[in-house]
């Protein structure tokens, strides 16, 4: 009977569409994936090259000042992308992964966003983690909205009920095709991309087929839900369509929507107004302040003197940091509403898989907002080593071509990890478990 | 006494749908939605209007409270444009949440417009925005397929469809008549969405410069058609079908296509087909292009060399010193020149290659009556592409302005001698820069985004005009029984 429900199932319309739809935009998200890789590939390898002539040039430009040659050079700090961010692209199409800067204030520099097309980002990426969470459902809900109430419809459930030795396993049977199926597909889809996207066989990768797999399971749970609830086929549709729409469109926008509007971030622009006056009034202030000011901050700068008379670079990048020192608090104000904003999505998203997979996709991708964030710390980081490096050099007038700068090289972000995919799928386990329980047991006097 | 039947019909649609328990759940629901969606997005948007206000006001004031000082150093303590939000943007907020919000201009250099709230938000906000254009897009158009697609099936499964005709109304009756009630049974959704957007309009109505009820009848008109046209869509979709189910299922495939899989695919399809360039290799291509022109930081540049012989020659003198305006803010105003003309020459080649990205959806308009809309929608309520770009290009015509007239400040009052901007030595008083204008932000004119949408609006009013006409020329093929 198997063979048959198979030719039965493998014959019907929908399974050939479904199959078609999800394989083309299956190959059209890789391919999505594998463009933006490329991309961010031909990238980095730019800023590598670029930054060895760009040091040419400006050596060349300005051989016997080194406190204007500082002035102008900017060096990299590069937040190397994952393959698996060709999974999940997230946040990092929007925010720049190559930091270039210079060792004036900093705050100025690293908040420049990257080139994208915002018609692009208002349409969304399809990528791989889309395919998953959007279209999956729906090709589940395709397959399986009339399992039970087309037999009744067409008048074959009766026969059913007399021939099957049990209804029950007849409808598992049905249902276990259909899941083996899409998860056939699934893990068609996952190897492709592996393949595709150079992706190493790591624990992320594996943590990141379970979560799709548990999403699906959900997505099946819900399914056999509406399905256990005896309506007719038409009924099925639109409950699980509105639902699908409810869990996926409307409530993602919904609680973006309440998160965004609960912390407007104003505090960003104060900050960027801040940083350039803190800056621009020490040329007008008194310079001994300034210089005591630098000085509490690096002390043991302190034997470069305070020269009060005309220009000197001391006094310049004393001036420069303590534009980014003076507008510390408007910053820390400014990170503190991205902290709540994340902490908040996080919350909400507990309780809906879709938001919580799109979240743990792009953790697991490394491509979310909080990954940004500490990518920004660290470039503070490298932005005060290189300064401290040039500090001393600039501050000694020593002679540009008495230094290595071919040691100069773009440097790398490594991110850590602290994702725990328990966590993620756990509640969608119990949401899956709780759902199943409860259509089984209600329609237990139906099964023999 | 066609009409007659028409509205008779009609009216017995609208009735019968009305009365439904599961149409008031949906309509109180719809309800609901819509007032908080108009609530908060009214809210935020106060408060961006308070906050970006406000930093503007700061940003200027202290600009003018600098002490007497160098023209230069005004030139790099710059001003901030920060990006006025159209109050329609209540309505439909389009790319405003994925675009740059604030910009630093100042001498030499370009930034770029930071602060998108894009940029600031977690993976959430990649799923789209809440607004009443998103409800009037999206939700709607379902809304309508759920209600239509059984119009004429149910008919002509109970045998009703017989009898009507039977009593002399014609199909086209019956199909006009159903269109009808639907568009009604739409009305009950689609007019409490245009109170929502008319109180803006109305409300709002003070802020300069903003056309809003202009722009809010266009967009009143663009609505009533695309719903009228997916009215008629529904019901053709339910003559044709056989049964109520393979109506429903038509319905929602195409819902699914047209409103979701086409415009993704379509964005990511221009995305794939022409890539833009990284920023790295944007600045690289302006680099090269500076110092092939002519680099005014390099200070054995061949152009700028040349330059000043031809300018010593002329004023006949020896060295630049003893020329009668100072020579660096010449040398910067020429070298700010050069620069800006390249750097506008490869945006605009960046915008074009946006642009291309865009074309394809902007073509599949003649497919894809909800791309229409949308397109419609996002340019008058001043939230589109365009809106954005013409943004940037006043940001930097501003940026230009403001740096070549610190320039000549420098030329005219700065002593040929000075050998820095550092004390207070050479300085200019500081009512020269209070007199220069702050940035003002001037919304597109509606008549130029008008033109930029004709062919969305074209298109909609042919896809009106041939499904109707298809409707009524093609009545008597639709099956009664």
């Amino acid at each position: 009977m198997y063979a048959l429900l198979i030719t039965q199932f493998l014959r019907s319309k929908t399974v050939i569409l479904a199959f078609g739809i999800v394989l083309v935009l299956g190959v059209l998200s890789i391919s999505t994936g594998k463009q933006f890789l490329n991309q961010k590939q031909v990238a980095v390898e730019k800023t590598i090259a670029h930054q060895k002539k760009h040091l040419e040039t400006q050596l060349s430009f300005h051989k016997d000042d080194i406190g204007l040659l500082s002035y102008y050079i900017k060096f990299s700090f590069i937040n190397p992308v994952r393959p698996l961010a060709g999974i999940s692209i997230g946040q990092s199409d929007v925010n720049s992964h190559i930091q270039s800067v210079g060792i004036v204030a900093l705050e100025g520099q690293k908040h420049n966003t990257d080139l994208v097309n915002p018609m692009r980002l208002q349409v969304g990426n399809l990528d791989f983690s889309f395919l998953i969470i959007f279209l999956f459902p729906l090709v589940i809900i395709a397959l399986t909205f009339n399992l039970l109430s087309e037999e009744e419809e067409i008048g074959t459930w009766k026969m059913i009920t007399i021939h099957a030795k049990s209804t029950f396993r007849f409808l598992l049977l049905k249902l276990s095709m259909r899941l083996l199926f899409v998860f056939g597909v699934m893990i068609l889809l996952f190897l492709a991309a592996k393949i595709i996207l150079d992706i190493p066989f790591t624990g992320d990768f594996m943590a990141m087929c379970i979560l799709s797999s548990c999403y699906i399971l959900f997505w099946f749970a819900l399914c056999l839900f509406v399905v256990f609830l005896r309506k007719s086929s038409n009924t099925n549709a639109i409950v699980l369509l509105a639902s699908w729409l409810v869990l996926v469109v409307f409530l993602p926008v919904l609680v973006n929507n309440y998160i965004t509007n609960s912390y407007p971030i104003g505090e960003a622009y104060t900050m960027a107004i801040k940083q350039r006056d803190a800056y621009h009034e020490k040329w007008d202030t008194d310079k001994i302040a300034t210089y005591e000011k630098f000085y509490a901050h690096y002390p043991h700068l302190r034997k470069y003197g305070m020269e009060t008379e005309g220009f000197n670079w001391v006094w310049y990048y004393a001036m420069q940091q303590l534009g980014d020192d003076d507008s510390k608090e408007e910053r820390e104000a400014m990170y503190a509403k991205i902290k709540k904003r994340e902490l908040l999505s996080r919350k909400i998203a507990r309780f809906f898989p879709p938001l919580k997979v799109q979240l743990s996709m792009n953790d697991i991708a490394k491509t979310s907002l909080t990954q940004h964030v500490d990518f920004l710390d660290a470039t503070t980081k490298f932005h005060e080593k290189i300064r401290l490096d040039l500090y001393p050099k600039v501050f000694e007038k020593q002679d540009p071509s008495s230094i290595a700068w071919e040691k100069y090289q773009p440097e790398f972000f490594k991110p850590t990890n602290e994702f725990s995919l328990g966590k993620s799928i756990v509640p969608m386990l119990l949401i899956v478990v709780l759902l199943v329980g409860f259509s089984v047991f209600r329609n237990l006097k139906y099964f023999s | 006494m066609k009409a007659q039947i028409v509205i008779l019909i009609a009216k017995q649609f609208f009735k019968k749908t009305f009365n439904s328990k599961g149409l008031l759940v949906l309509w109180c629901v719809f309800l609901m939605a819509l007032a908080y969606v108009t609530i908060t997005g009214w809210q935020a948007f106060e408060e961006q209007h308070h906050i970006i206000g406000h930093h503007q006001e700061e940003s200027r004031a202290s600009w003018d409270n600098n002490p007497d000082k160098h023209p230069h150093r005004m030139a790099h303590f710059g001003s901030f444009a920060f990006r006025e939000q159209h109050p329609l943007r209540i309505f439909d907020s389009g790319i405003e949440n994925y675009t740059g919000n604030a910009v630093f201009l100042e001498a030499h250099q370009q930034n770029t417009a930071n602060f998108s709230q894009v940029s600031l938000s977690t993976g959430l906000i990649r799923f789209g925005d809440l607004n009443i254009a998103m409800l009037l897009q999206i939700i709607l158009p379902l809304i309508i397929f759920f209600v239509g697609y059984a119009s004429i099936t149910s008919e002509r499964m109970n045998g009703t469809l017989k009898i009507i005709y039977l009593q002399g109304a014609n199909m086209k009756a019956i199909l006009l008549g159903k269109t009808l009630g639907l568009f009604l049974i739409t009305c009950l959704f689609f007019i409490p969405a245009l109170v929502a957007l008319w109180s803006i309009s109305f409300l709002e109505h003070d802020i300069i410069n903003s056309q809003i009820a202009t722009r809010s009848t266009y967009i009143t008109i663009a609505y009533t058609l695309f719903f009228m046209l997916l009215c008629c869509i529904t019901v053709i979709i339910s003559a044709t079908s056989e049964n109520s189910n393979k109506a429903l299922l038509s319905v929602l495939g195409l819902w699914l296509l047209l409103f979701i899989i086409i415009p993704k695919t379509a964005q990511v399809l221009g995305n794939y087909l022409y890539p833009n360039p990284s920023k790295i290799e944007f600045r690289t291509a302006i680099e090269e292009e500076v110092s092939k022109t002519g680099d005014s930081h390099n200070p054995d540049d061949p152009y700028f060399n040349k330059l000043r012989d031809s300018v010593l020659s002329v004023h006949k003198v020896t060295d630049v010193k003893e020329l009668p305006f100072n020579y660096s803010g010449f040398i910067m105003s020429k070298g700010e020149k050069q620069t800006a003309l390249i750097y506008n020459r490869e945006h605009k080649l960046l915008i074009d290659k946006y642009r291309d990205q865009n074309s394809i959806a902007k073509n599949l308009v003649w497919l894809n009556p909800y791309l229409a809309v949308k397109e419609i929608s996002m340019g008058l309520s001043s939230t589109d592409f365009d809106t954005y770009v013409n943004f940037l290009s006043q940001t930097e015509a501003y940026r230009y302005k403001q740096s070549q007239y610190m320039n000549e400040l420098q030329m005219k009052y700065i002593s040929n001698k000075a050998k820095g901007s550092e004390g207070k030595v050479h300085v200019i008083d500081s009512s020269l820069w209070k007199s220069f204008p702050d940035f003002k932000y001037e919304y597109i004119s509606i008549s130029d985004t008008l033109s930029n949408k004709l062919m969305a609006i074209v298109v909609l009013i042919i896809w009106l005009l041939l499904v109707v006409g298809g409707m009524l020329l093609f009545s008597n093929r639709f099956k009664i029984s």
